[in-house]
């Protein structure tokens, strides 16, 4: 028995929406930026989340090999210490069967192109006069941080359960 | 009449803790799995396990990893995934609910243990 394994799995989780929120709000701040580090307009963000193996002895390999990629990807953002990829992916401890957690694999950039707005006197504009924004919909990233928020909560409130039931096993042994 | 400390009882609501657990954690698992795409709910045949934990009790082996399955009946998602809120949020008051039970049952069987211990201190 180990209740402490499901409360890492959902905070794992929480976690890992927690980055979605993040990357979301990331992608609202910079809904006007045109100078990245990298060079360029920015480029709106989004997770990618993926199970994590039940066997450990894989999903130790699989948590390595996304945080490369997770950190691969990362870094060119403006507001800097968001995907350099803080969020330690979940290890699975458990016995042979599986009971996946969730991590986020990556964070990946959309490849759509940026939106062009004439704007000569902006010290960004090209030769045309048009100046690249990026292609950032703020009603696709609220609905996105909506359910970043509702899977949140979810999690958090099987946490407060599974919070009861560990103080319940306590109660065993009280006279 | 002999006194045990360690009753068959107990040893049944232990598996049976064990069981409510392994439930809530999968519960978990498909609640932390929400978002995650092609991800299948999974869930396991709490009867058929509580049978067989109950036959290993009295034939005093240890108890085998919890058997999983695919949950059937579900509606997948255009992802692929098919985790829905209403069962798992169910399944988890349901599994609380069972580990509550089981917390209620094992203490009243070590409550006469614990009465034999104090009897001295009155």
């Amino acid at each position: 028995m180990n209740l402490f394994a499901m409360m890492e799995t959902s905070g794992g989780a929480m976690q890992a929406e927690r980055m979605r929120a993040e990357v979301v709000a990331a992608n609202m701040a910079n809904a006007e930026t045109t100078r990245t580090a990298a060079g360029g307009v920015y480029h709106r963000q989004h997770v990618v989340f993926a199970a994590n193996a039940g066997d450990s002895g894989f999903a130790d390999s699989m948590n390595a090999a996304s945080g490369a990629v997770a950190a691969g990807t990362a870094g060119t953002l403006g507001t800097g210490t968001l995907v350099s990829g803080t969020l330690s992916p979940l290890t699975l401890n458990g016995t042979g069967a599986a009971a996946p957690g969730v991590h986020v694999a990556a964070v990946v950039e959309d490849p759509s192109p940026p939106l062009k707005r004439y704007d000569p006197g902006h010290p960004d504009a090209g030769a045309d006069g048009y100046v690249s924004y990026p292609d950032i919909n703020p009603l696709t990233e609220m609905v996105d941080l909506m359910g970043a928020t509702r899977a949140y909560g979810l999690n958090s409130s099987a946490v407060q359960a599974e919070k009861g039931m560990i103080s319940s096993a306590l109660e065993i042994a009280k006279s | 009449m002999e006194m045990q400390v360690e009753t068959r009882m107990g040893d049944q609501l232990a598996r049976y803790l064990d069981l409510a657990t392994s439930e809530a954690k999968l519960t978990a698992a498909n609640m932390a799995n929400i978002d995650t795409p092609g991800y299948r709910a999974q869930g396991m045949d709490f009867e058929a396990e509580m049978r067989d934990a109950m036959a290993g009790v009295d034939q005093g082996r240890s108890q085998r990893p919890v058997r999983l399955k695919a949950v059937a009946g579900l509606i997948a998602r255009p992802d692929g995934n098919n985790v829905s809120m209403d069962r798992e949020g169910l399944n988890l008051a349901e599994a609380q609910l069972k580990f509550k039970v089981g917390v209620t049952l094992l203490r009243q069987e070590n409550q006469m243990v614990l009465d034999a211990i104090h009897a001295a201190d009155k």
